[in-house]
């Protein structure tokens, strides 16, 4: 008897020793309704990604991860269409991929990107039509965009003829603005949710081309409705543009998140080569160079040790550059080498020089002011990823992976400094669930960030 | 009769040893059946190890031996991703086989002075996930796995005192498997292909320390013990290093030797014993454990570089009390019975709950037999679970939380001789 009553409680204590924590919670839309869901904006929402669009690029977009949620919680379930491509090498050029490449310049062999060295998959991909109930398609970014583009007549003509295919692939009418194109997918779409994330490029052109034109936010059209790609896109323009964006997204009742303009030194492209990256060892060469550029201008001082480089400033000054300017990553590898920043000053168009970022700055905080003004009045969700992007900047732990923005090593940005990685794009999409599930009640799950690529390593 | 083991049954269906943090308190079968209690009364020859300073009450010369087998389990959940991923996720299933061995007693009959060995297992811990669950970049597996060696001596000072103490050498192993966040194609390491990075570290560990306690008999009614174990610091000297990195990135993941070392903490430990009739033993233990001395997990790289860097993991471990009770029912000559519970907060305070140790307080009952078919011959048996509440807690260092509960179920079974 005493037997049976121990392997009784023997067989009780093995079926119940399983722990359990399933934790149940109530996932709901909240006010929001997910069905038919429109993402707007530029390169960061079609899923660029190590300097060209892919196909699995687009599949690993922000876009994409939201929809991926909305489908948990939306009642009705939607379609989602990317104009997705048919490879995954790049279009229209070469993505960038990780290789162990030999420096002649240092002898170092290191591991770096370089340009997919094989045959492109490319064919077909300038034109895409979506067979999806007439044409819809919900991921509308095009790489490159502005805002102030939105009000350019034949946007897809005019950018494809300068070598930029991502509009004129889909769009439904290339002689109009891409406002007309928005009108025409939100007619199509009805959408009942949209996200909008527009205005990087409206500043970054500027960065890019090491601060060509003006700058000052209030540079006057090329053509009709045109400004200089190269130039800070003007404050009212960009507002006005913006407004008429934001007015046709919501013209069918949809509810949405504003998305704002991160800062360029979360960048990687702009904080990989420090601007101080001139070393010295001995005495003799500071002397060398002090002999060198004290004539040219006076404020030049070398010493043993890291220094700052010789730039060409944007007023075309030959000058030794200060703290708080910034190097760009497309420099050459070999720039040293070929003693840029040494005996010869570099370039301009690689050098951002602090009155840049002033004039960048300026146009961020002024860009950024307006889209959570047009979050507030169209009583749509804000996602401040320009403080995300910066709390990555300074190192942000997710699930035991210190995340940074270092160029490669930090995990959240693809191969070319600028675009995020898959990894990348899923913490920003977190950050626009959080804020899609604080304004409009809903609970959506959180993305589990790890579970996606980072840096693809040969 | 039947009515005895009906009670023992109830106890054990409320619940579930591993002990809170890393400690194990399962060296002797009676003692793990009393709920962990032993200072106070020295039942055998275990008392090697739950009392040194009863070891010279007993009559003579004692083999001790016994085995466990425990199957625990750890369930974590993720409330953010809950209804993405999945909402719950267990560890792997595993078994752990502690045993111990104890020898000893008065050197002759009725001789004050009394010699014995102790070998057992102190500490231990061992957890494995699934390699690619969330919690992967800090641990996919974790095992330390130890065994103590303690002569010892004990001096019977009269009837009412008897003191003992013995010296202590640990040995273990400690091995830890964590991913790294480096995509790309790995070929085979370490007999499996991976597409993602992974480290592992593996090193034998070893400390000394000692364990020295006091024994009072007030009367056959009443007895009290109090003892003191050391910390012993397990020290891994040299322990293996490896990575298995996709092949552009070997060079900045070079094997090397890694030196670390993790505390088993100090104890000290009061016991009271009660019988107020011929049949039935009532024991209480308190238990203060010094896990203070477990600040941080550290993990020094004989090579280190930019990417292989010496680790700092905070644990910050709080010092606990744990109470325990037991009773020993004896039903006749041949059997005795015997339950018990204790109540194990756990050293981990929130915000350090990492996944390695996702520890919570717990609740240990246990019930046991002992049977005694021939003279100077007992055979033993006992059978505790444990339980660990369900803890929502973070873990601070690598920004991840969830939810966790522990729980696992020990059996024993072991015999003793006196000769």
């Amino acid at each position: 008897m005493r037997k049976i009553y121990i392997i009784g409680a023997l067989a009780c204590l093995f079926t119940a020793c399983k722990p359990n924590v399933a934790v149940n919670t109530t996932l709901t839309q909240g006010e929001a309704d997910f069905t038919n869901y429109l993402a707007i904006g530029n390169s960061l929402t079609a899923g660029y990604a190590d300097g060209s669009l892919t196909s699995s690029g687009q599949l690993n977009s922000y876009p994409q991860r939201l929809f991926e949620q909305f489908q948990l919680v939306t009642n009705v379930k939607g379609t989602f269409v990317q104009p997705l491509l048919p490879g995954n090498y790049g279009y229209p050029w070469p993505k960038k991929v990780l290789t162990v490449t030999y420096n002649p310049c240092t002898g170092d062999t290191s591991l770096g990107a370089v340009d997919y060295p094989g045959a492109l998959d490319s064919q077909n991909s300038h034109h895409y039509f979506s067979t999806v109930n007439n044409n819809q398609i919900n991921n509308i970014g095009v790489p490159y965009i502005r805002a102030v583009d939105y009000l350019v007549d034949n946007y897809a003509i005019n950018t494809a003829a300068n070598g930029i295919p991502y509009a004129l692939r889909f769009y439904n009418n290339p002689a109009g603005t891409p406002l007309d194109e928005l009108a025409y997918r939100v007619h199509n779409l009805h959408p009942t949710f949209f996200t909008m994330w527009l205005g990087s490029n409206d500043v970054l052109g500027y960065a890019l081309a090491g601060g060509q034109g003006d700058g000052t936010g209030a540079a006057l059209p090329l053509s009709p409705n045109f400004y200089n790609a190269n130039d800070i896109s003007p404050y009212l323009v960009f507002d006005t543009a913006y407004d008429k964006a934001v007015n046709m997204a919501i013209s069918t009742g949809a509810k949405g998140a504003l998305i704002n303009i991160p800062d360029i030194t979360s960048l990687p492209f702009f904080t990989t080569i420090p601007i101080n990256g001139l070393m010295i060892t001995r005495q003799s060469q500071a002397d060398s160079l002090q002999a060198l550029w004290g004539p040219v201008t006076a404020k030049a001082v070398f010493q043993v040790g890291a220094n700052n480089f010789m730039v060409t400033d944007h007023n075309g000054r030959v000058r030794q550059s200060v703290p708080g300017e910034y190097l760009m990553l497309t420099l050459p590898s070999d720039f040293i080498c070929r003693g840029w920043g040494i005996t010869v000053p570099i370039p301009k168009e690689y050098v951002i020089t602090t009155e840049e970022m002033q004039n960048i700055n300026n146009a961020i905080i002024s860009y950024n002011n307006f889209i959570q003004y047009e979050a507030k009045i169209h009583n749509l969700a804000y996602v401040d990823i320009h403080s995300f992007l910066g709390s990555v900047a300074t190192g942000y732990t997710y699930n035991g992976i210190k995340y940074s923005t270092q160029y490669i090593s930090g995990g959240s940005f693809s191969l070319d400094g600028l675009h995020p990685s898959p990894r990348g794009y899923a913490l920003i999409a977190n950050e626009i669930l959080k804020s899609i599930n604080t304004k409009y009640k809903s609970n959506m799950p959180m993305l589990e960030v790890n579970k996606y690529h980072g840096i693809d390593f040969q | 009769m039947k009515k005895h083991v009906l009670a023992a049954s109830l106890l054990l269906s409320a619940a579930t040893s591993f002990g809170a943090g890393y400690q194990l308190n399962l060296q002797g079968l009676r003692q793990v059946a009393m709920g962990g209690t032993g200072t106070a009364w020295p039942w055998d020859a275990s008392t090697i190890f739950y009392n040194p300073g009863g070891l010279a009450r007993l009559k003579g010369i004692q083999a001790y031996a016994s085995v466990m087998n425990i199957m625990p389990a750890t369930a974590y959940g993720n409330q953010e991703h809950s209804g993405n991923t999945g909402s719950s996720e267990l560890s792997k299933t595993r078994t752990f086989t502690p045993f111990n061995v104890y020898i000893g007693g008065p050197v002759q009959q009725d001789s004050r002075f009394a010699l014995g060995l102790g070998v057992y297992s102190a500490a231990g811990l061992g957890l494995s996930w699934n390699d690619d669950w969330i919690g992967k970049y800090m641990v996919q597996s974790i095992d330390l796995q130890t065994i103590s060696f303690q002569p010892t001596l004990s001096y019977r000072v009269g009837d009412f005192l008897s003191i003992g103490a013995g010296f202590v050498y640990t040995a273990g192993t400690f091995d830890l498997r964590k991913a790294l966040p480096v995509h790309g194609p790995l070929g085979p390491f370490q007999g499996n292909t991976w597409d993602e990075g992974v480290a592992h570290l593996h090193g034998n560990a070893n400390g000394v320390g000692f364990n020295a306690g006091i024994q009072m008999k007030f009367s056959e009614h009443f007895q009290v013990g109090a003892t003191y174990r050391s910390q012993v610091n397990m020290d891994i000297g040299s322990g293996s290093a490896e990575f298995g990195v996709p092949l552009s990135l070997r060079s900045s993941f070079q094997n090397t030797t890694f030196e670390s070392a993790l505390p088993i903490p100090q104890v000290a430990t009061l016991g009271i014993g009660v019988r107020p009739g011929e049949r039935l033993t009532l024991t209480v233990d308190v238990s203060y454990i010094g896990w203070n001395s477990y600040d941080s997990l550290r993990i020094d790289f004989a090579k280190t570089s930019k990417t292989v860097q010496n680790i700092r993991e905070p644990r910050k471990y709080k010092n606990t009390v744990t109470p325990r009770i037991g009773a020993n029912y004896k039903v006749s000559k041949v059997v005795s019975l015997m339950a018990g519970g204790a109540y194990d907060p756990t050293p981990v305070t929130d915000g350090f709950v990492s996944p390695e140790l996702p520890d919570a307080d717990r609740i240990n009952l246990s019930c046991g037999i002992a049977i005694k078919p021939l003279p100077g011959f007992t055979i033993l048996a006992a059978l505790e679970g444990t339980s660990s509440v369900k803890r929502q807690s973070t873990y601070d260092y690598g920004n991840f939380n969830g939810v966790y509960q522990t729980q696992a179920v020990t059996m024993g079974i072991g015999l003793y001789y006196n000769f």
